[in-house]
Parts: C-alpha cells; structure tokens; sequence
C-alpha cells in the first residue's frame, strides 16, 4: 500500500520537524537503531476517577515476511484482569507472586478501527486462544483485512481504544492516585514466517513485539504536572484546558510503552557517566516514603549501567526512567518496559538485604535480554528471565558481594545473619524441582508456576554460571558480547546463543546445552568411599630361590605407606566432566579430571602418603549438583561440627521452651 | 502487712531476691527444660555427626551456619525434619493446624509435637511447684515435688485454658483482623501507616496475652495462699486479685521481660557460639549456654515470687481475710498434710 507508505513517512518527517522545533535532543534526529516494524502515535486522555485510559492510536505496521498476511492479530492484555474466567485468571489461582490478586476487574475495549482508506475492520473482528482454545479469554484479536498485506507493504490502522485499569495487580494498574499504566493499549502481534506469533496473557509469562517508534501524548489532571514518566523522553509539556496537563513522550527502536503518574513522587534527575560510554540521563522517580533510598536507588541503577553494558555492550538509549511504586502497589514492582523499569523496596530496607539494590539491578538488566534482544519470552523465557537472573547475580554479586535473608514475624522484617552467596545460593530454589520439567518448554506449560520460577530463572542462571565456570569468565564474556552485538534488535533463539557460544570459543558446547537446557534430568556427583589403610605385611605363599615359603620377599615385607581407596559415583542423570582431587598426608595433593560419564570411578593408591580427603568438583564449577553435601568426604571423622550444632539445638530448643511457657 | 507503697519494681526485686535465696527452685526448671530438650539430643545428634562427620561440609559449619547446607539437608533428608517448619508456619497462620499436617510429621518434627505436650505437663507441675515451694520459709526439692504433685490436676487445668486463651486471642486479635484488614492494609497511604497498624494490632494481642498470663498466674498463687476456701471460691479469687492490682502485677511482668531481653540481647552481642573454635571450645560454650539458661530460670522464678509479692503484700478489698501469724513448722514436717492447713499467702 504506497499511500500508506506515503503516510507514514509523512508522519515521520512532521514528527522529526516538530521536536528539532522544540529543541529535542541530538539522538532524536540521529539514524534509528534498526528498522521499524510496528510504530504508534498514540494519544491518551486518563480519566482518575473512572481508572479509564481512552486512547487513539495510529499503528504503522510493515510485513517483513515473504509471505502475504490476510489477517492481523492484536494483544488485548487487559483482558487478562476481565474475569475470572480468563486463561490468566484460571493459571494464576487469583495469585500472582505470592500475593492475592485484587477483584479489581481491567478490560480493554476497541470502539474503533479503520485501515488508512476508512475501511471498518471491526465487524471483521473476533477472538481467538491459540494456546489453550479458552473461549473466555479474550487477550488475543484477530482481524481479517479486505486486501492481504504484501510483503514488504505498510499500512496504518486507527484504532480508538478504552482500557479500563485493574486496582495493581500482575505489573499494571492503580493503587489511588498512583497509575502504572502497562500493557494498555492495542498491540500488534509478531508475524514470522510460519503465520502471527501470538500467544494469550499467561500467569507465568511476558511479552513478545517486533520493534518500532513510539510517539505518545499523555493527557492527565494538572495535580500530575512533571509527575509523569515513561519509555523515551519526554518531549513536550503544556496545559490543557480544564486544569489538564499533556505531557508527550518519543522513543525509537523499542518494542513497548509504559507510563506512570503519582502526584506524591519525588522526581530525582541524575547523570550516568563512564568514558567512553554515552551519557544516560537517569530519571528516578521516588515515594516520599522512601527519600533516604535515593542513593541506594541511584547507586544501583549506575551499577548496574556499567556492569551490564561492560559485558554486553553500551545501552543505546538516551534515557532511564526508574519507578518506585508505593505502599500496596507491590504488583507494579519488580518490572521491565524499554527504558522504563518499577523496583520497590520497604520502608525498613537494611543494605544487607540488598533491597532495592537487587530488584533495580535485576530490572535494569532486562533492557538488555528483553529490551535490545526481545527474544520471544512466550516460547523461550530463559532467554530474557534466566540469562538476567545470571548477569545479575555477576553483577550485584561484584558490587554488593553476599546479601542477608529477611525473617517476618507479625509483619515486620528482621534480616538474618546468614550469608546468601550468589549465584548458587540465590538459585537454590531450582534443587528443589529439578527433575520436574524441561527447561527448554513454553512458559505457560512448566507443571507449576514454582517450576516455572525454578527452571526459567534458577536453573538458567546456574547453567549460565556453569558454563562461565568450564569456559572462564573472559571467554564467557566474549560469547555474551558476540550474541548480545548479533542479534540485538533481532528476537535471537536458544540455538542463537548455542552458535555463538560454538562461534566465541571455536568448540561445540551442543552436549552441554542437551544435558541442561534440553533435559529434567539432575546432577549430583558424590564422594562414596574414602579410606585409607596402613600398608599391611602380605600373607601366603611366596616365591624365595625357587621355592614356594611364606616368608614375604624383602622388598614386599619393608614396605610402608597407606594404601587409599576412593570411590565417586555420579548419582544423577546428567553427567558433566568434573575435577576429583584427593588430599595426603604432607600436603600432598593428587589431581584428577573425570569425564563423568560413567556410573562411577575408582581410585587406588598403593603405598603412598595417608589420605585425608577426597573431594569431587572441589572448585564449585558444577553448580547444578543438587546435593553438594556428598561431594566431599573426609577419612577420619570430624565431630567439632555436629558438636558444636547439637549444643546449639539444643540450647535453642530449652529456650524456645521457656519462651513458649512464659506465655500461659 | 501493709507497708506503704508497693511498687512492681520491688515486687519484682523481692521475687529476684527469693529466687536468689532458693536456686534449687531455678535449678529445677532448669534440669526440667533440659530434660525436655534433650528428648531430641540423640535424633539430633546422631544426625548430624552421620551428616557432618565425614562431610567436607563440616569444616565450613564448625564455624557458621552454612545456608546452602542446611537447604540441600532440608531437602534431601525430609525424615530428619519432615514438614515440620512448615506445619508450624501453618500453624501461626489463619489457616491453623491441619489433622493431614500432623500426619505427615516425621522425625524430629513428630518428636516436638510430643514434647510440647510433654512441656505442658510438666510446666503444670512445675509452676505448682514453684507457687507451694515460695510459701514454704525453708524450702527443698522434696517441697518443690510434693507441691508441685499437689497442685498438679488443677494447674494443669489452669495452664491448658490459659492456653486456650492465648492461641484465640492470637487467632481473633492478631490473625483474624490482619485478614480482614488485608485490603484496607493495603489500600493505606503508606508503608508507614500499615506498620503503626500492625503494631497496634501486635500490641493489642500482647497486652491480651499478658492480661492472660497475670490471670492464671494470680489464679495460681491465689490457689496455694487461700487453701481455706472451697475451690470455686478460690479460683474467683485469684480472678478478682488479677483485677484488683493489675497495674502492679503488669509492671512485674514487665520487668521480667525486660530483664529476660537483656539477657538475650547480652547473648546476642557477645554470641559465644558464633565464630567457632576461636571463641569458644566445645565445653565452655555448653557451660556458657547452661549458665545462660539457668539465670533465665531464676529470673523465672523471680518473677512468679515477683507476682506472690504482688498479690500478698497489700490485702486487698476483696481479699479479706486476715492472715493468721506464721508457724516455723519446718515444711518437711507439714509433708503428710492431707488437711489444709497452709498459711495465708500473707506470711510468705
């Protein structure tokens, strides 16, 4: 459609001409990063009261397949909050992270859609559940067109649309004047090759977009001026009759728009500068509640700038704007849009705990996996989820070191003294399910939203920190870089990153990816035998001049030393080439590296040094082993531990009565 | 035996002083919780030296608790614990005590349910113990088992309501109201207000738990001082004595709380079991936990002699009765007593 094309770059040069107008910044006349599929002009009026965003929206879609598309499909998010009946209300329970979801009922509407040449799609469009046949579901539209669109045309669509906004729950929604407004508007589905890539609003998954420009005007109460954030930059801020305020934001190169308001933010501006490495401007927008965390804030999101982008490259994007939700807006945090990220934190946020350090590093790193890589999260969500989970362990783990657990107790928060080591400690969540699913499923098939959790965040983090482990963190880096640097804008695959990891270290690592990535099955090697046992004076029968005595040769009966048995057998499924070291006497240390293919391996040492210890992966590189407690083994016991743990049970446990009795 | 003004604090002094003049009372409780605890020594123990012995773990755990550790014993030995952290968070949860949790208990899990009832009695016996031994100018441990034996279907009986009264008002004062206030909890302003909330909520429940604490405890001590009475006269007794003091009685409690904080505070900051080796050696870290347990114990006793003061040094109104004048009878003399013939509580 050439007039459709014609339109669209028409828009484009008004919309460049208007912000060299207003002064924009450099990057918005500068070439995009990559080519946009699906952009939108859209403009929103929120109503406070109703909790409605009602909304135009001009979408300029291009088919970049080689094949015709006689139907378009939409995501219609919202409808996941519609009912109970929805396919995201029926997997999540009424629950999502943990906390009860509000029967605060969300719902999008499309009261309008025309192609460019007036032509009413609406009566042409239905629902469909592609993933699950829900007739009650109604997250996914779609629309049959008049004309196919060929490959390689552009058409634009308009589309009136009313979102009516859940109190907070699953990362969009309300909580008084305070409005995360997430997955509001119409959004078009990926066409691939083989048909529209489009799945349902799942409890336990995101989101998948082809990427585009966003030019979004945002028409909110004057009480909200400069109180209003979002994905890009803000471009323009003027009144609007009826103590209203418009406030307009641009992004390119991105496949998402989000946006906040709350009058009660502080709004915090801040610079990130590393050289060589364009400047951020950094936008934090805070709860007055929460004031003295702004360094904490801030100091995280530089972290996690420089840690992330040494490894995967400078992020791209001029701005950062990072929300802190308030009290009772818990679902808002802890979420990823491009250039937009939600932390969250509590009133009592002791460093140790490392909150908001660890949920603001976290989020940001999703700009990355999500934001530049946009793999699909639907079909492979270790790619986003996992691989962050992986790079934020490295990097909070490198800023911050061992974080503290919390205990609550009639609601308030007490950090422990334990040490919470990353990344095997924080991903221990995985050892408890991990022969339960293949990590390699779409999100919404996991058995449970726990295995989900475990196998798509922790187990993927673990297989990441393993192979780091066996390949070495710089040739690791470099397989990161070359993935990140080559497919970035591109929606890269599992076999993607596979290539890349054979391309950066020159070896097939596919054996590794089976046996992790493409299998349930667990590792666990372990240290069955250790003993050691003076060399003894042989018995029986011995040749001597040519004579059977018994009379042991001289050189057998002089001599001395230990004889050693070790035994490591490989008790899990999967096995993984693992180090085995055994400790002497004097120092004496012996090295021996196992393929770990076979059931398990025998060492024996005749006359040598006495053995203390024999252990298997001393070095902690195998950290999917789901039981480390076995992989060493000591030949003379070592009570000191269980002592001393037995005097603490039961010193606690004469406590813990007395305590109890004190009450009655 | 009125003497002017009687504060908590010398009621609680005074009760620390008697404590203090009799340790075989302290001793006592001690040996009892030790007793307890050691129900679980064997299972505990031989667990961990299986676990930990020959286990290159051991030597990270000499020193520090290791998290990995216990999650991956947690997981792979379920019979050492079984469900039992989570039956017990079940427990102080709305949901409550579930026969299938009970049921699916194992190992040392299953051994503690046994042993709070276990506890239960024997606090009974224990605080009859107490309460008689206090009223006796000479006591022993002969006089700690004889009251304490004496007492003991009544105590018992005290405890297990009192009981009864602590766990509903912990589920209708604590429980019930966080869940029905959850949303509004939520819909506050502030992270803030929503603590304050809370903290109200906790501090009425505490002020309820201790009004039910001073309840019994006034039932009990009123139950071994007035033996005079028929026993539905009694028990009303210590019910209006409770009512007739509660500032005083309170601020006993207080006290004891306080004291009994510090001392966990003291052991916090100076944690002998932390650090391993370095700081303490196996032996001087079980005397260190024992003595620790012990002044916890005498504190314990002060306060209850702490709540005789309490409710005996000024007769109150209600509590009319005059005290008859003291008898040196040596207690062990007074043994075979089938007739009550006990002094009033105003010659302790």
């Amino acid at each position: 459609m050439p007039r459709a094309k014609g339109r669209s770059a028409l828009l484009a040069l008004a919309g460049y001409a208007l912000a060299a107008l207003l002064g924009a910044r450099a990057h918005l006349t500068a070439a995009p990063l990559t080519r946009p599929i699906a952009s939108y002009q859209i403009s929103c009026r929120l109503d406070t009261e109703k909790k409605i965003v009602e909304g135009t929206e001009l979408l300029t879609w291009t088919n970049t397949t080689a094949k015709p598309a006689p139907t378009l499909q939409f995501h219609l998010y919202l409808n996941a909050f519609r009912n109970t009946l929805s396919t995201f209300w029926r997997e999540s329970g009424g629950e999502h992270r943990g906390n009860r979801l509000p029967e605060s009922w969300g719902s999008i509407e499309l009261t309008r859609m025309t192609l460019a040449d007036g032509s009413d799609l609406l009566p042409a469009l239905s629902y469909v559940s592609p993933d699950d046949g829900n007739p009650y579901d109604r997250t996914v539209a779609e629309v049959q067109l008049p004309r196919a669109v060929a490959h390689g045309e552009t058409v634009s669509i308009s589309i009136d649309f009313r979102s009516r906004l859940p109190r907070v729950s699953a990362r969009t929604g309300w909580k008084g004047d305070f409005f995360l407004v997430g997955q509001w508007f119409p959004k078009i589905a990926v066409l691939q090759e083989k048909g529209w890539n489009c799945h349902q609003f799942h409890a336990s998954s995101e989101f998948f977009a082809d990427f585009g420009n966003y030019d979004v005007s945002i028409d909110v109460p004057a009480r909200y001026r400069g109180k209003v954030g979002a994905t890009g930059v803000r471009v323009e801020e003027r009144n609007l009759p009826g103590d209203r305020v418009l406030d307009r934001f641009r992004q390119e190169s991105v496949h998402d728009f989000a946006w906040t308001a709350d009058p009660d933010y502080i709004v915090v501006d801040d610079v990130f500068r590393e050289p060589g490495v364009a400047d951020t401007q950094i936008r934090l927008l805070l709860q007055p509640e929460h004031s003295s965390q702004q360094g904490r804030y801030l100091q995280a999101t530089k972290t996690a700038l420089s840690g992330y982008g040494r490894v995967l490259g400078p992020y791209p994007y001029d701005t950062l704007t990072v929300v802190d939700p308030p009290w009772g807006a818990g679902g808002a945090g802890g979420m990823e849009y491009p250039t937009f990220i939600t932390g969250g934190t509590h009133r009592m946020a002791p460093a140790s705990v490392q909150s908001p350090e660890g949920v603001t590093i976290h989020e940001f790193g999703h700009q990355y996996f999500y934001g530049l890589l946009a793999s699909n999260e639907f079909e492979e969500p270790w790619l986003d989820e996992g691989f962050n989970e992986y790079m934020e362990d490295r990097v909070v783990g490198a800023a911050y070191g061992s974080s503290h657990p919390v205990l609550t107790a009639f609601g308030f928060r007490f950090p422990i003294g334990i040490a919470i080591h990353r990344p095997l400690d924080t991903n221990r969540r995985y050892f408890g399910v991990a022969t339960e699913d293949v990590l390699a499923s779409p999100a919404w098939k996991f058995r449970t939203r726990t295995a989900y959790g475990a196998h798509v965040y922790s187990k993927t983090a673990l297989v990441m920190a393993t192979l780091e482990r066996l390949l070495g963190t710089p040739t690791m880096n470099r397989a990161l870089r070359l993935y990140a640097d080559r497919w970035r804008f591109r929606h890269p695959t599992t076999a993607d990153w596979i290539a890349a990891v054979h391309d950066a270290t020159g070896r097939d690592y596919r054996w590794f990816f089976d046996r992790t990535f493409f299998s349930s099955g667990s590792v666990d090697y372990a240290v069955e035998e250790a003993k050691s046992e003076k060399v003894s004076l042989p018995k029986g029968l011995f040749e001597s001049d040519g004579r059977l005595v018994e009379q042991p040769p001289r050189e057998l009966a002089a001599a001395k030393g230990w004889q050693s048995v070790v035994t490591v057998a490989r008790r899990g499924e999967v096995a993984m080439p693992v180090d085995i070291v055994l400790k002497f006497e004097g120092g004496h240390v012996y090295r021996s590296a196992w393929d770990g293919e076979a059931r398990w391996k025998r060492f024996r040492v005749d006359r040598g040094p006495r053995l203390l210890e024999a252990i298997v992966d001393p070095n902690e590189t195998i950290l999917l082993d789901v039981d480390r407690t076995n992989n060493g083994r000591l030949v003379q016991p070592d009570p000191r531990a269980a002592s001393r743990w037995t005097a603490r049970a039961v010193f606690w446990m004469q406590n813990l009565i007395d305590s109890l009795t004190i009450a009655w | 035996m009125v003497r002017g003004h009687v504060s908590a604090a010398g009621c609680f002094a005074r009760g620390v002083k008697v404590s203090l003049s009799r340790p075989y009372l302290a001793a006592s409780l001690w040996l009892i919780q030790l007793l307890l605890a050691s129900v679980l020594v064997l299972p505990v123990s031989n667990a961990l030296h299986t676990l930990l012995d020959h286990s290159s773990s051991g030597s990270r755990m000499v020193a520090d608790p290791d998290f990995g550790w216990w999650e991956t014993v947690r997981r792979v030995h379920p019979d050492l614990l079984g469900t039992f952290p989570d039956a017990v968070v079940n427990a102080t949860s709305i949901e409550g005590v579930k026969s299938s949790a009970l049921a699916e208990l194992q190992g040392v899990g299953a051994t503690a349910i046994s042993l709070c009832l276990l506890g239960i009695v024997l606090h009974a016996f224990a605080l009859g113990g107490i309460f008689g031994a206090l009223r006796e100018p000479q006591g022993s441990l002969v006089v700690f088992g004889r009251e304490g034996m004496r007492r003991f279907p009544a105590f018992l009986a005290f405890t297990l309501a009192a009981m009864a009264a602590a766990v509903a008002a912990y589920r209708w004062i604590y429980l019930v109201t966080g869940e029905a206030w959850h949303d509004r909890l939520n819909d506050l302003d502030t992270e803030g207000q929503a603590i304050a909330l809370t903290a109200v909520r906790l501090l009425v429940l505490l002020v309820a738990l201790a009004a039910i604490k001073l309840v019994a405890d006034s039932v009990r001590a009123i139950w071994v001082a007035r033996p005079d009475l028929p026993a539905v006269s009694r028990f009303f007794a210590g019910l209006a004595a409770a009512f007739s003091r509660p500032a005083r009685l309170f601020g006993v409690l207080l006290l004891y709380l306080l004291s009994g904080a510090a001392l966990y505070i003291l052991w916090i900051v100076f944690d002998p079991s932390a650090g391993g080796e370095a700081r303490f050696a196996l032996v001087p870290l079980i005397l260190a936990q024992q003595v620790f347990v012990f002044l916890r114990s005498l504190l314990k006793v002060g306060y209850y002699a702490g709540v005789s003061e309490a409710l005996t040094r000024v007769p109150s109104p209600e509590y009319s009765y005059v005290p008859a004048p003291a008898v040196d009878t040596p207690s062990i003399d007074r043994a075979s007593d089938e007739v009550p013939v006990e002094r009033p509580a105003g010659a302790i």
